[in-house]
């Protein structure tokens, strides 16, 4: 009988450890003078060195959440904040330092790069060590760097949009961020240019009770079109590390964009994560996320629609484990007339795991002639783990569509016996059907990370029915 | 239940024509429950290759239970009594090692597994019933023979396998599977029942196409339409649990005409 | 006048959706309660015993500290009700506001014991242009066996105050069926919890509010499933017209141990206005494998293919409304068997909607 679809993967290319090896490391902590040393350190120009310090200051005042899972086993002061790692940012593979090189091989980075994407950024802590884009796109005057050389090199851009989406008072995770943030990718599609081969950032932490900080900032011009997928992993280690990254999206009139996360941190990390889209009129913005990793995950990505006509669809699946706390889902605010939203949210626990699906969809008065719809699906594969639904729908105008849809229920048996009768083990049946479950997000997917989220789930699944 | 009486029925029922080499299924003395109701109350049967039998019944007789505690289906708890299948008994294997020995069933109302296309899932079935590597380019050739053979929407194999399948699609569907998996009992619960003329055709032409003197064929039905296209080898008559006659061809004809109050 | 913080739902949710609690302000919450005399007990039946032997309210949910407290220190009603057998006569309470009966703490203790059957109504109105005061406590306990009908209406004016808190424990095998119809108050706030602690024990709870002008509907409804093959089923329908608001939030908790449990939520709320608001917090809470938890919940106005066809046959919009709202509406007012209570009602509906 074979199982060979479960045994195939490996956790330890996720679990590789390096040695913790870096040119600088932060004392952990987080003051006033540890934030100027981090602005020292990165040769931040004097703005973003006034933005950090009174990031920190909106830090300090601000509360904890009240709401969602417990995380007071995070001290600040048991975080390092900043990591440089011991290379430069390099554009070929063949620079970048060799263990570090190797973790990205195992990951299959540098093979996706040549098979199927348009350019690739790969961060290493708290810096990104490589970063490369196709010729035919720099000549289209896309930009695709990370965020340290946009500083640098496009200060006016960063400017006008550097977390103006995400305001450093959104919460108190935000505030850090912006007080701590290092490393990130920064991608601008000019006007009209499409953009069809993905680009792909990868965010590797490494060393220990630290965090990771990076911030995304994405600009789709009028017309444009780009599909970005971001990957995440860590290896295990006993304490706590923190991811609290940012990702801010600008999609103007007319323009597409499409946002990929396969996230699998690893089983001690607090992903404490904000994500947010300004979509203008006509413009689209996909959300695509399939979130596997993280001890406790806290991860609500928000579509403001400010356009007419503006559209947003939220494809996600959770997948939680022993230990593992998923507190997700989709925030999506209507602002204009005829703007639609479509979510499609669905979560699996097993051996103890906790989903959570938590969101808000706001219909604003201004936002006649509306549409929304959210379908959410609960899957419990045993009597020991937990799954809850907690969406907020709160419509202010009478001149829309609005509807919710949510299931919670177990593997039928019928379907099982139905399997089984086809000649499949029990096994093998619950796997397909859980594999059927996440079909509809993993289709939204490149066909390499669908394997590679079918690889998650086969490896999620092992234990309980492997 | 006596072993002589037992043999009695079946010598009775099957006369000389019996070959040990023959035979394919053996139900013995078989006693089911389905959620603490006992349903069969001693069924014995014995199917060989080649033939074609049918189980008619009005609804509640068992019939249904019959067909689900060959499969071993969980659900249903079996009390007493044995099933053989080419000589081995298969009465407590788990319902995917039953599967993979030969045996197969169309389900009444077959299950909606979303996500699974109907393509991926019968190329894996299959590999889990052969135990071989499936070579693709034959694999969809044969698949394509057959589902022009059923008058079958292509298109419907890239979809969800039975999810939003009208009745008559998931009917043809079971078929399909039959005719890929070729098991060498196929059981046919209601496969007709809810089905127009002309789906009616389709399906009995299915079942020729899969018929031949290796397998064979037990259909489960309350309706004698599908048998009026089908040569039919026995017809078993199910009341309350119990086989209450066993008889050729005629005696399908005889209930269409009479209905089961005689046997009653 | 006070500012309240009422209603807390079982679990929270982010602050900035506005739904974890209900924020009133310049509430008049009397500090002395005067007494209430406007209470008219209906019952023909000789099985029921009636005394006002209640005891001290003790809540899991409740709608907040000030409320529970007013009812256990200053109730000027209270109302024991004992059902022994099983009753076939409704049993009718009625309260009516008027001039003289401004205030309303009622502690209500229903014990239905075993296999014992009763339906109670209960029933509260106001005269015009008063401002009526009502806060009360219903307390239910369904023995083995029990089947309970309760038909709670709610028609106070829109200047009153309206706060009602609800318990219900279920025994193994009782059935407890509530209708709720919350039309009046200028606040209208419940707060609902039914503990299904009993195998087998099935609740069902249909409401259906109608909000015009400024009134605001706070209905925080919370079922937990412990035993096995338990049943929950709540069902909300609603109309909003002007500038009335509505939060809803619906909790049904899987608790461990509720084998084979099912519960159905569904919430609709029909916006009758550009202004009229509705905010909706549906849970699904599960810490059990075998269960089956549904919930569904549209909002939006009334669909303008059902207003054509209906006014193709000769109704005015406004005709046309009315009679799809009570058309929505007909499926839970068909739990009430009394026609006059009834046609009570639909005269309120026709009445509101104007």
């Amino acid at each position: 009988m074979s199982k060979t679809q479960i045994n195939e993967i490996n956790r330890n290319i996720y679990d590789i450890k390096n040695k913790d090896e870096y040119e600088f490391k932060i004392k952990k902590g987080l003051t006033k003078e540890i934030i100027e040393e981090i602005s020292k350190q990165k040769d931040d120009p004097e703005w973003m060195k006034e933005f950090r310090l009174n990031a920190l200051e909106v830090y300090n005042k601000l509360e904890l959440p009240t709401w969602g899972p417990d995380i007071s086993e995070l001290d600040m002061n048991e975080i390092a904040t900043y990591v440089r790692p011991k290379t430069k940012l390099n554009n070929s593979w063949e620079d970048v330092p060799e263990d570090i090189k190797q973790t990205f091989d195992k990951l299959g980075i540098p093979e996706a790069e040549k098979k199927s994407l348009a350019g690739v950024g790969a961060q290493y802590d708290s810096e990104v060590v490589y970063h490369s884009m196709k010729e035919d796109l720099i000549k289209q005057g896309v930009i695709y760097t990370d965020m340290e050389t946009a500083v640098r090199e496009y200060p006016e851009l960063v400017k006008q949009y550097f977390m103006k989406c995400v305001p450093v008072y959104d919460h108190k995770f935000v505030a850090l961020h912006g007080a701590v943030w290092s490393g990130g990718s920064f991608v601008y599609v000019p006007k009209g240019v499409k953009v069809e081969v993905p680009l792909q950032s990868y965010f590797r932490l490494n060393s220990p009770e630290s965090g990771q900080f990076e911030h995304t900032l994405i600009i789709v011009e009028e017309g444009a079109s780009l599909h970005f997928i971001e990957g995440c992993s860590a290896p295990k280690y006993n304490k706590v590390n923190l991811h609290a990254g940012c990702v801010e999206l600008y999609v103007k009139d007319n323009a597409y964009l499409r946002y990929s996360t396969i996230e699998n941190w690893s089983k001690n990390m607090l992903n404490l994560n904000t994500k947010k889209a300004i979509v203008g009129k006509n413009a689209k913005m996909d959300w695509v996320t399939g979130s596997f990793g993280s001890k406790i995950s806290m991860l609500y990505p928000m579509s403001i629609l400010n356009g007419e006509g503006a559209k947003t669809e939220y494809t996600g699946i959770s997948f939680a484990g022993k230990g593992q706390n998923l507190d997700n889902g989709f925030k999506v605010i209507h602002n204009n007339k005829n703007t639609s939203s479509v979510v499609n949210a669905k979560s699996i626990s097993k051996n103890g795991g906790k989903c959570t699906y938590r969101s808000l969809v706001r219909i604003n008065e201004t936002a006649t002639n509306s549409k929304s719809s959210v379908s959410c699906e609960s899957l419990m594969l045993d009597d020991i783990s937990i799954s809850d639904t907690i969406p907020v729908n709160d419509i202010r105008t009478d001149e829309v569509e609005f509807s919710h849809e949510a299931k919670i229920g177990k593997i039928s048996d019928k379907a099982i016996f139905y399997l089984m009768s086809r000649g499949l083990s029990e096994e093998d049946a619950k796997a397909m059907i859980v594999r059927g479950f996440a079909y509809p997000i993993s289709k939204e997917l490149p066909v390499e990370y669908a394997v590679e989220m079918n690889n998650l789930i086969n490896l999620e699944l092992e234990g309980v029915i492997g | 239940m006596q072993d002589e009486k037992y043999q009695y029925k079946v010598n009775e029922i099957y006369g000389k024509e019996m070959t040990m080499s023959n035979k394919l299924l053996e139900i013995k003395d078989l006693y089911v429950d389905a959620e603490e109701k006992e349903i069969l109350k001693g069924i014995n049967m014995q199917i060989n290759k080649g033939e074609v039998h049918v189980i008619m019944g009005p609804n509640g007789s068992g019939k249904t239970t019959t067909a689900n505690a060959i499969l071993n289906n969980p659900i249903y708890m079996k009390r007493n009594g044995s099933i053989l299948f080419d000589g081995e008994d298969i009465t407590n294997l788990k319902t995917d090692e039953i599967a993979r020995k030969g045996i197969f069933m169309s389900f009444q109302s077959p299950e909606e597994i979303p996500g699974v296309s109907v393509t991926n899932f019968l190329k894996y079935a299959k590999n889990k019933i052969t135990g071989e590597p499936i070579k693709i380019f034959e694999f969809k050739s044969e698949l394509k023979k057959y589902m022009e053979e059923l008058n079958m929407n292509p298109k419907n194999m890239e979809r969800s396998l039975n999810v939003g399948f009208s009745g008559g699609e998931k009917k043809k569907n079971e078929i399909l599977q039959m005719l890929v998996l070729n098991p060498k009992l196929a059981i046919l619960d209601e496969t007709d029942s809810g089905l127009d003329v002309d789906a009616i055709k389709t399906v009995s032409k299915g079942i020729e196409m899969f018929k031949n003197k290796d397998n064979a064929i037990l259909i489960i039905t309350h309706n004698t339409k599908i048998l009026n296209s089908l040569k039919v080898d026995y017809v078993h008559v199910l009341i309350n649990g119990k086989i209450v006659k066993t008889g050729k061809q005629e005696l399908a004809k005889e209930i269409e005409e009479n209905g089961y109050s005689k046997f009653k | 006048m006070s500012n309240l913080k009422l209603n807390e739902t079982p679990v929270r949710t982010s602050k900035n959706f506005n739904i974890n609690n209900i924020k009133l302000e310049n509430v008049n919450i009397p500090k002395n309660i005067k007494e209430f005399h406007n209470t008219n007990i209906l019952t023909q039946s000789s099985k029921v015993k009636i005394d006002e032997n209640t005891s001290k309210c003790k809540l899991t949910y409740g709608l907040g500290e000030i409320l529970t407290n007013q009812v256990n220190e200053q109730a000027n009603k209270n109302l024991k009700i004992v059902i022994d057998n099983k009753i076939d006569e409704e049993i009718n309470v009625e309260f009516l506001f008027d001039n003289n009966n401004l205030e309303l703490t009622d502690n209500i203790e229903i014990i239905a014991n075993e296999n014992s059957k009763a339906t109670i109504i209960l029933k509260y109105t106001s005269n015009n242009n008063i401002e009526a005061f009502h806060n009360g406590i219903i307390r239910l306990n369904a023995k083995s066996g029990a089947d309970l009908n309760i038909i709670l209406v709610n028609l106070l004016n829109e200047k009153s105050n309206n706060f009602i808190a609800i318990q219900n424990a279920l025994e193994d095998n009782s059935k407890v069926n509530y209708t709720i119809i919350d039309f009046g108050g200028k606040n209208s706030i419940t707060n609902y919890y039914s503990n299904l602690i009993g195998n087998y024990s099935e609740n069902s709870l249909n409401t259906i509010y109608l909000g015009r002008e400024n009134q605001l509907f706070d209905l925080n409804y919370i079922g937990e499933l412990r035993g096995e093959k338990t049943k929950i089923n709540i069902e909300v329908q609603g109309a909003l017209k002007d500038n009335a608001k509505k939060h809803f939030k619906g909790t049904i908790d899987f608790k461990k141990g509720c084998k084979n449990a099912q519960g159905n939520e569904n919430e609709a709320c029909m916006l009758m206005s550009d202004t009229a608001k509705s905010l909706a917090l549906p849970m699904l809470l599960c810490s059990e494998e075998n269960v089956e938890g549904n919930h569904s919940t549209s909002t939006g106005k009334v669909g303008e293919k059902e207003l054509f066809y209906i006014m193709s046959r000769g109704f005015n919009v406004k005709e046309a409304m009315k009679l799809l709202v009570r058309a929505k509406f007909n499926k839970i007012l068909e739990n009430i068997k009394n026609e006059e209570l009834k046609n009570n009602i639909l005269y309120e509906i026709d009445n509101r909607l104007e």
